[in-house]
């Protein structure tokens, strides 16, 4: 009997020492807890300082992706209405997000790191269709005071180049020793 | 042949060979870039050096200095050669893979890289980019070049309508401006500056007017020359090369059709060194959008009252089925079909036995328009060119006579390819009425009256009995001829117009050479109907030379369309008394239209009581039918087409079909099967197993085997790996691809046979006496019925004019440029008024206008013309 009783009040004190300490849940989605920085969420399309697209419609992303979830189709840019610096940008990119894995190839293969996994983890849908994101729901908002695209931008300024070049340069790297390293 | 080793491997190759090219069969990869294998070498890039040696020799001995070991001592050569200008030699040791060589390579690529702006995420070419592989296998792996730092020059300059230039990432290898030079002759590119500042300009107005420059852009080893109407459309990984075959002219080149979104986003040409080698003219570039064009018929249609209605599939065809079944019994003499000769065998075929044995008629043809002008199956069913004829690899020992054809606008491709035999060492005769493009690389050139293209045979006949130089082992009654053959060298010459000695050399030159072809073009042909001595003096001067039966002999009549051979092989001509096409056009009760426009292509054409159209547009015929079934387009279905040369080419399926639209076949079948008939035909590949059973020429040309070489090509390729098909093609690194089968004709199958010849006396024409001689030519680049759907074509659409010889043009007070009317007899009247062109290609007598440009449809070959120039104050009234 005297065991039964001490199970039972060992079992009472840790459902009163739990009633007392600090709930490991919180109250989602009134509150939201913060992600790592490096983080694979939804993701975003992003913008040059001046308000330009970084994104130049290269497919590379299309290219790199496992599960064949995104969808890019190009055209010209003109000066008269520019999106990108040089001579391509996307008129479509979507991403299928139900066939997305976030593995985060698209960001790696981006030669002006358009694409980044972002923060947004609150990926549900009512329907199939809906999950696919278009460019205007990936691309974020122009910089506080710059224009948004398609502008009349006949001279991009240091934006002359579809890869703009890095301001002082990088350390040159050696692909081809990085790839026998990594191998 | 002598013996060189390369990288240890010992090779017997034939003199002459270069370095880069001996390389290949051993596996040893020598990275290029200006050099082409087939264009002469350059030497501009330096890609291609590696080390040579050459044996020591004694010069006593004259005999190779052999070391302690019984090996040649080897004296290497100071400095790297390039393997693309050296040409091997006895005992050469070649090294490619030498720590000098690989050094040489890197620094090569450095320096190209100095001044290439590395925007391959942007550029068209990436992913099939000789630069980028070679960069990434040969490459220094890094840069000591900032962005910044490097040279810059403009980019995206129009260079064309259809071609852009980015003059940054030119590496200056000068392969267009030597393509243009050499294989299109059509020399409109040129390097203007020097060092840095070098850059490719046209010196055309309008520029770069080239029918073959869509070539420069397959073959520019960078991003340099980009396709605009390709542009930014797709990356080349994404696409799906699916194989086809060109479906513009007689040639039939063979092509990829890349495609993405189920759209062709654009054609390249696919290696066949039988037909097309790796060249494709523009034509066959961009008329690919007509399949894509929102003016496609998508349902099939029935005339309910006075306008077409769209109706389900079923309605459509029980709708005709209902009509015919009635009339099935006697429907013989009142039911004709006609089908255009683009079609595919498989279409041509089914339509025919729908029509034989179902519908029990005979009034069958393909024959009207433009193609009415075929003639002489007779002699190719005899004595067509020999299976594994290569008119691209004719040489020494071959005489090519090319009668009445102007390949440089109706088969450009085949243009390229008889451009060059002359170089090979082959005997070219070019003669015709006026003078063309490939006169200037002809052996002989020989401008005939037109209407007098008999005697210009008879003479060469004669010229050839002459001398002796006749065979009569094949012949029956060749003595006969010979002596009913009354006319001698000069009188023919006479008659002809041409010089009595240039008609005896030709003629002795092609009854002594080996091996002869004779190759006639439309002109030709339409001299054929009028007067039956002309073919009768072909088929005499086939007989009597012996050029039949064998390789690198025989005719090759250039068909105006795609699949005019498959029309004719597959029997969609009137047999038994049927009726051919310009009879149908106002005779019969009730026509099958099918891929043919009639009504636009033939003023004669009648309304008949009840008319079918089978088509992709709503075009003039279909405007009247009764029934439209909307066809499928021929990226959307596969099949055969026969081309020229009689080959035998698959095309595979690209495309979904456009809404309801269907292939051709499956439309007969189900129509057919309406009609009671038990045909269970699961796909072109089944009809094509019926009529190689059927068609003894066709035996064995099953899909399966037709597709040896055109296979899909996979949309990904393997990083690192070999280099893709494209850049292969684009460097010459693919050896000997052929596909397609060529059928043997009768005189190959038969070889005891032999063959009657007769003397027909040719008809005085008309021509002889005073009048001015319209000759009807052909503009590649057209208004066509497929062209205009194409923005690119229709910039580079040449305006109509009337080319007049300099001294008619004198006599008739007529300034180059001026405007002025031909008049002519016709049902209607018809005038034309068109700018002058007084440029010497046409002889005196005689006026040409190209018959498929704006206003100058259906004109009549032949016809008798006045020309009067249009007073000027007259002009501006109008």
């Amino acid at each position: 009997m005297f065991e039964g009783l001490r199970a039972l009040v060992e079992g009472l004190l840790t459902t009163g020492k739990e009633m007392v300490s600090k709930p490991v849940t919180y109250q989602y989605p009134e509150i939201k807890k913060p992600v790592p920085p490096r983080f694979r969420g939804r993701h975003e399309l992003k913008r040059h300082a001046n308000g330009l697209e970084k994104c130049i419609g290269c497919s590379l992303c299309a290219a790199a992706c496992p599960a064949d979830a995104i969808y890019v189709l190009p055209a010209a840019n003109s000066d008269q209405e520019r999106y990108s610096p040089g001579e391509r940008y996307a008129a479509r990119y979507e991403i299928n997000l139900l066939r997305c894995i976030f593995c985060g190839f698209c960001e790696e293969a981006c030669p002006t790191g358009a694409i980044v996994l972002e923060h947004d983890y609150e990926l549900a849908y009512y329907d199939r269709r809906s999950a696919i994101i278009t460019k205007t729901q990936l691309l974020v908002a122009p910089p506080q005071g710059e224009q948004g695209t398609p502008r009349d931008m006949p001279d991009p300024g240091n934006l002359y180049a579809a890869i703009p070049p890095i301001k002082g340069g990088v350390e040159p790297v050696n692909i081809v020793e990085m790839a026998q390293t990594q191998v | 042949m002598p013996k060189v080793t390369i990288d240890g491997k010992i090779i017997d190759v034939p003199a002459g060979t270069l370095i880069v090219e001996a390389a290949k069969p051993v596996g040893s990869h020598i990275p290029v870039f200006c050099y082409h294998p087939k264009m002469a070498p350059a030497g501009m890039c330096r890609m291609c050096l590696v080390q040579v040696g050459m044996p020591k020799m004694d010069p006593a001995t004259k005999q190779p200095v052999v070391d302690e070991n019984g090996q040649p001592v080897i004296n290497w050569m100071p400095k790297l050669q390039t393997g693309c200008t050296t040409v091997v030699s006895e005992g050469m040791v070649v090294h490619t893979t030498t720590p000098q060589v690989a050094e040489a390579r890197r620094s090569i690529l450095e320096f190209l890289l100095t001044s290439h702006p590395l925007d391959c995420p942007v550029c068209d070419k990436g992913g099939e980019c000789p630069l980028q592989d070679h960069t990434l296998h040969y490459g220094p792996g890094n840069t000591r070049f900032y962005v910044e730092s490097k040279f810059h020059n403009d980019k995206a300059v129009p260079l064309s309508p259809l071609i852009m230039l980015d003059r940054e990432r030119c590496i200056q290898c000068g392969r267009c401006v030597r393509f243009q030079d050499e294989i299109a002759g059509e020399p409109s590119l040129g390097l203007a500056d020097r060092g840095r500042g070098l850059e490719v300009t046209t010196f055309d107005d309008p520029p770069f007017n080239s029918n073959f420059s869509g070539n420069t852009i397959d073959i520019c080893p960078v991003g340099a020359l980009t396709s605009r109407d390709f542009r930014f459309t797709a990356r080349v990984f994404e696409l799906n090369d699916y194989p086809s075959v060109c479906q513009q002219c007689a040639v039939g080149c063979n092509v990829y059709l890349g495609t993405r979104d189920n759209l062709i986003r654009r054609v390249t040409p696919r290696q066949n060194e039988a037909v097309n080698e790796v060249w494709l003219c523009d034509k066959g570039r961009l008329e690919h959008h007509y399949a894509h064009s929102p003016e496609r018929v998508t349902t099939p249609m029935i005339r309910a009252e006075s306008d077409l209605t769209p109706v389900s599939w079923y309605e459509a065809l029980n709708f005709v089925a209902n009509r015919i079944r009635p009339t099935l019994g006697e429907s013989g003499k009142s039911m004709a079909g006609l089908a255009g000769d683009r079609l595919a065998n498989e279409d041509l075929y089914l339509f025919q036995k729908l029509f034989r044995e179902i519908l029990g008629s005979n009034n069958l043809d393909h024959r009207f328009g433009w193609s009415q002008w075929n003639a002489g199956d007779a002699l190719v069913k005899n004595f067509g060119a020999g299976v594994g004829t290569n008119l691209g690899e004719l040489g020494k020992g071959v005489t090519a006579l090319l009668l009445g054809a102007d390949p440089q606008t109706e088969q450009p491709v085949l243009r390229l390819r008889l451009s060059k035999i002359t170089r090979q060492g082959a005997t070219l005769v070019v003669a015709n009425g006026r003078a063309t493009k490939l006169a200037q690389y002809a052996s002989h050139k020989t401008i005939y009256r037109y209407g007098a293209e008999a005697y210009f045979v008879l003479g060469l006949v004669r010229a050839m009995i002459d001398a002796g130089l006749h065979k009569s082992d094949k012949a029956n009654g060749a003595t006969e001829y010979s002596a009913a053959l009354n006319l001698t060298v000069a009188e023919c010459a006479a008659k002809a117009e041409v010089s009595a000695d240039t008609l005896k050399t030709i003629g002795e030159t092609f009854a002594a050479s080996e091996n002869g072809i004779i190759l006639f073009g439309r002109e030709f042909m339409y001299a054929m109907q009028r007067d039956p001595a002309v073919e009768a003096a072909l088929n005499a001067l086939l007989i009597l030379s012996g050029h039949f039966g064998r390789k690198n002999n025989g005719v090759i009549a250039l068909y105006p369309r795609s699949n005019s051979m498959g029309a004719l092989d597959m029997g969609m001509t009137p047999t038994d008394g049927g009726m051919p096409a310009s009879e149908m056009l106002t005779k019969a009760k009730l026509l099958y239209v099918m891929g043919a426009d009639p009504a636009r292509e033939n003023p004669a054409f009648k309304n008949p009581g009840f008319m079918i159209v089978q088509d992709l547009f709503m075009t003039a015929t279909a405007q009247k039918a009764d029934v439209v079934f909307p066809a499928s387009a021929w990226a959307e279905r596969d099949g055969t087409f026969t081309n020229t040369e009689r080959r035998v080419q698959y095309f595979a399926r690209a495309l979904e079909p456009l809404g309801q639209a269907r292939p051709d076949w499956a439309i007969i079948q189900e129509l057919a099967q309406q009609l009671g008939a038990k045909w269970t035909y699961a796909s072109a590949g089944d009809v094509m197993n019926e009529i190689a059973q059927r068609i003894p020429t066709y035996a064995k040309m099953t899909h399966a085997r037709l597709q040896v070489n055109a296979r899909r090509r996979a949309s990904v390729q393997t990083v690192g790996g070999d280099a893709a098909e494209p850049v292969q093609m684009a460097l010459g690194e693919l050896i000997g691809v052929v596909s397609g089968a060529q059928w043997a004709t009768f005189s190959e199958t038969n070889a005891d046979a032999k063959f009657d010849v007769k003397f027909v006396q040719p008809a005085d024409s008309a021509q002889a006496t005073a009048g001015v001689y319209l000759a009807v030519t052909r503009a590649l680049l057209d208004c066509g019925a497929l062209a205009q759907y194409s923005e690119i074509i229709q910039t580079r659409v040449p305006d109509a004019s009337v080319e007049i010889n300099s001294h008619d043009a004198e006599a008739w007070e007529i300034a180059n440029g001026a405007r002025v009317r031909i008049t002519f007899e016709s049902k209607p009247p018809r005038a034309l008024e068109l700018p002058a062109r007084v440029d010497g290609s046409v002889p005196p007598g005689v006026v040409a206008v190209a018959n498929n440009l704006d206003g100058t449809m259906n004109l009549p070959m032949g016809a008798q013309v006045q020309v009067t120039q249009v007073q000027v104050s007259q002009a501006i009234a109008d």
